[in-house]
C-alpha cells in the first residue's frame, strides 16, 4: 500500500520525475550504447578536430576519434564508477550507522568521532595520493571514491536509527526475543531507507563528479573512456579554446548525470518530506 | 566555555593525527613497493641514503612511524623528485596562494548567501520555493572546469574583462601590484562563490524558517519590535548557528572546489601545483600538499567551533558545564 502511494506522489514531483527520466536515459545509452558503437581506439583515418557535423555527430577529437563514441563508452564508465562507489559506501556507511544510532554509549560516541573525523578531512587531495600512487585505473578510483563517500551516509543512517530506536515497535521486537542483528538490517533499516535513499543518488553524483575531476587532473585510466578523461585530453592538447565541442560535449554529459541523480534525490526527498507549512 | 574550546582544540589535533596516520598507511601499505613513493630513478645513491636516514624505509612499521610524526613536528616533509627541493620549501609560498584564494571566495559566499537566505524566508511562497530548490540542484552538480572554462571564455576572451589566468602582471609594485591581483583573482573567486552559495542560502533560509517559530520571536513581537528587527536583531543570530557549522564542513570541499579551479586559471597555488605534480608522478610533493591542506581545513574548522560557541549562548553560559 504504502509503497504505491509514494510512487504516485513521487510522479507529482515533475523535478524527481525529469531526474528519473534522465537517468534512465543514461543507464540506457551507458548499458546498450557500446553494443552499438565502436569502441574507440587507436588513430581514426577521420579528420583530427573536426567540429560536428552530419557525419560527426559531436565532432572528432586531435586523433581524429568520433566524440560521440567516446561519449557513449564515457557513460558506461561513469555507470560502473558511479553503482561501485555507492556500494562501498553503503558497505561502510549503513552498518556504521546503524550501530551508531543503535548502541547509544560508547561505541555510538566512538562512532560518532570517527565519522566527525572523516568528514572534517579535505578528501580530494588524498584521493589524489592515491590515485597517484596506485596508478591509473577505473576500479580504484571508484572504490577509492567508495571509501571517502561513507560518511555523510553513516550520520543519515544514525540519525533515522536514533529517531527509531527509542519507537515502541522495536521496544517490541526486542521483548519478542527478535535477535539484534535482525531488528537493525530489518527493522530499522528499512524505515531508515528513505532518507538514505536520497543520500545514496547525491553519493552516485558525486561519484562521478569526483571521477571527473581526478580524469581531468591526470589522474584517469587511459585504458577506458571516461568524460573527465576526454576534457584532460582536450586541454593538454591545448585545444580547449578553438575545439569547443571537446570541452562542452563531456561537461554537458557530466552535468546530465549529476543533474538527473541530483533531482531523484530532490524529489525523493520532498516526497517523503513534504514542505513544512 | 573554557570546556568546550578544549574539547574543539583536542577533536582538532585527534583529526589531524587522524589524517596524517591514513597518509602514513596509505603510502606504504599500498601494493607494490612503498619506496617508490619516495625514492626516485633520478636520485644518486648517495641521495637515497639520506633519505632513508630520514624516514627509516628499511626498519619497522612503529619505528618509520615514529620517525614520520618526528620530522612532520619539524615541518620536514620529504623532498620533491621534480624539484629537488624540501617539499616545504615549495609549498609554503603557495599555500599562502590558495588561502587568499579560498578566504576571499569564503567571504563573499557568505556576505551574499546569509543576507539572500534571509530574504527567501522571510518571502516564502511556491514559486521561490521551487526556485531555491532548483537553484540548490544546480549549484551542487556544477562540473567546476566547465564553469571556469565558460567564465573565461564569456569575461576574458568575449569581453576583455578579466586577465585569462595567473595571479599578478609581473614587473609591477605597490598598490598597482594588489589591483593586478585582485584583477586576477576575480574570476577563480566567482567560480568558487558559485559553486557554495546555495548551500548557505539553503541552510540560513531552512534555519530562519526554524527560528522565526520560537516562541521567543512572538514575544519580540508582542512587544512592538518591527519586522525588521525582529529578523536581523533577534532571529539572525541563532539562524546562523546551523549555518556557521555548515560552512565549516564546507571546507573541505571549498579546497577540492580550489584545486580544480586553480588549474584552469594557472592560479599560483597548491591546486596548480598538485596538478603539476600529478603530471610528474612527484608522490612527496602530493603527500605534503595533502598535510598542509588538511592542516590548514581543520584549523579553520576550529575557527567556525569558536565561531559557533560566540554565538550560541547555551554554550557561553555552561561556564564549567559539561558539554
Amino acid at each position: 500500500m504504502r509503497e504505491k502511494s509514494f510512487a504516485q506522489s513521487f510522479s507529482k514531483h515533475t523535478l524527481g520525475m525529469i531526474g528519473l527520466v534522465g537517468i534512465i536515459v543514461v543507464v540506457l545509452v551507458g548499458v546498450f550504447g557500446p553494443m552499438f558503437v565502436k569502441f574507440p581506439s587507436g588513430y581514426d583515418e577521420a579528420m583530427p578536430l573536426a567540429a560536428p557535423s552530419a557525419k560527426y555527430w559531436l565532432g572528432t577529437d586531435s586523433l581524429g576519434l568520433n566524440l560521440f563514441n567516446q561519449i557513449v563508452w564515457g557513460a558506461r564508465t561513469s555507470l560502473f564508477i558511479s553503482l561501485t562507489a555507492v556500494a562501498v559506501a553503503s558497505g561502510i556507511g549503513v552498518p556504521l550507522g546503524l550501530v551508531a544510532g543503535y548502541f547509544k554509549g560508547r561505541i555510538g560516541a566512538l562512532i560518532d568521532s570517527v565519522i566527525e573525523i572523516a568528514m572534517t578531512i579535505p578528501t580530494l587531495p588524498l584521493m589524489i595520493l592515491i590515485s597517484a600512487i596506485s596508478g591509473p585505473s577505473v576500479t580504484t578510483v571508484a572504490i577509492v571514491i567508495g571509501v571517502f563517500s561513507w560518511p555523510t551516509l553513516a550520520r543519515i543512517v544514525r540519525n533515522s536509527t536514533l529517531k527509531l530506536a527509542g519507537l515502541p515497535y522495536i521496544e517490541a521486537a526486542v521483548i519478542l526475543g527478535i535477535p539484534r542483528r535482525t531488528i537493525m538490517f530489518k527493522h530499522i533499516l528499512l524505515n531508515a531507507a528513505g532518507p538514505a535513499l536520497v543520500d545514496l543518488t547525491i553519493i552516485m553524483a558525486t561519484a562521478v563528479l569526483t571521477e571527473a575531476g581526478l580524469s581531468y587532473l591526470g589522474l584517469g585510466d587511459p585504458n577506458s573512456w571516461s568524460w573527465g578523461g576526454i576534457l584532460q585530453t582536450a586541454f593538454r592538447g591545448g585545444h580547449h579554446f578553438h575545439a569547443w565541442w571537446l570541452i562542452v560535449c563531456p561537461s554537458l554529459a557530466i552535468m546530465f548525470f549529476v543533474v538527473s541523480f541530483n533531482l531523484l534525490g530532490l524529489g525523493i526527498n520532498e516526497t517523503l518530506n513534504p514542505k513544512r507549512e | 566555555m573554557f570546556q568546550y574550546i578544549t574539547l574543539r582544540v583536542l577533536k582538532g589535533a585527534l583529526t589531524f593525527l587522524a589524517a596524517i596516520t591514513v597518509t602514513f598507511l596509505i603510502v606504504r601499505l599500498m601494493p607494490g613497493d612503498p619506496t617508490t613513493a619516495f625514492i626516485s630513478d633520478s636520485m644518486t645513491p648517495k641521495d637515497v641514503e639520506s633519505l632513508n636516514a630520514l624516514l627509516g624505509l628499511d626498519r619497522s612499521l612503529l619505528e618509520q612511524y615514529l620517525l614520520f610524526l618526528r620530522n612532520l613536528a619539524n615541518f620536514e616533509l620529504g623532498q620533491s623528485f621534480f624539484y629537488k627541493e624540501a617539499v616545504s620549501a615549495i609549498i609554503a609560498p603557495k599555500l599562502g596562494w590558495t588561502l587568499l584564494l579560498i578566504g576571499t571566495a569564503l567571504f563573499i559566499t557568505l556576505l551574499i548567501g546569509i543576507p539572500l537566505g534571509v530574504y527567501t524566508a522571510r518571502h516564502k511562497g511556491k514559486w521561490l520555493d521551487q526556485t531555491v530548490s532548483t537553484l540548490i540542484v544546480l549549484g551542487i552538480s556544477i562540473f567546476i572546469p566547465l564553469l571556469a572554462f565558460a567564465l573565461v571564455w564569456v569575461f576574458s576572451l568575449e569581453l576583455g574583462l578579466t586577465p585569462v589566468g595567473g595571479a599578478v602582471t609581473p614587473g609591477i609594485e605597490g598598490s598597482e601590484r594588489i589591483l593586478s591581483i585582485m584583477r586576477h583573482m576575480i574570476l577563480p573567486t566567482m567560480t568558487l562563490v558559485i559553486v557554495n552559495l546555495a548551500q548557505i542560502v539553503l541552510f540560513t533560509r531552512s534555519s530562519m524558517l526554524d527560528v522565526l517559530k520560537e516562541d521567543y520571536i512572538r514575544t519580540a513581537r508582542a512587544k512592538g519590535v518591527n519586522d525588521r528587527g525582529v529578523t536581523w536583531g533577534h532571529a539572525l543570530r541563532n539562524a546562523m548557528i546551523p549555518t556557521v557549522t555548515i560552512t565549516g564542513l564546507m571546507l573541505g570541499k571549498m579546497v577540492a572546489g580550489a584545486v580544480l579551479t586553480e588549474t584552469v586559471f594557472s592560479w599560483p597555488g597548491l591546486g596548480s601545483m598538485i596538478y603539476e605534480a600529478v603530471q610528474k608522478q612527484d608522490f612527496p610533493l602530493l603527500q605534503g600538499a595533502f598535510i598542509v591542506l588538511a592542516f590548514s581545513v581543520i584549523l579553520m574548522t576550529l575557527v567556525t567551533d569558536l565561531v559557533v560557541a560566540w554565538l550560541d549562548p547555551r554554550i557561553k553560559l555552561h561556564e564549567g558545564a559539561a558539554q
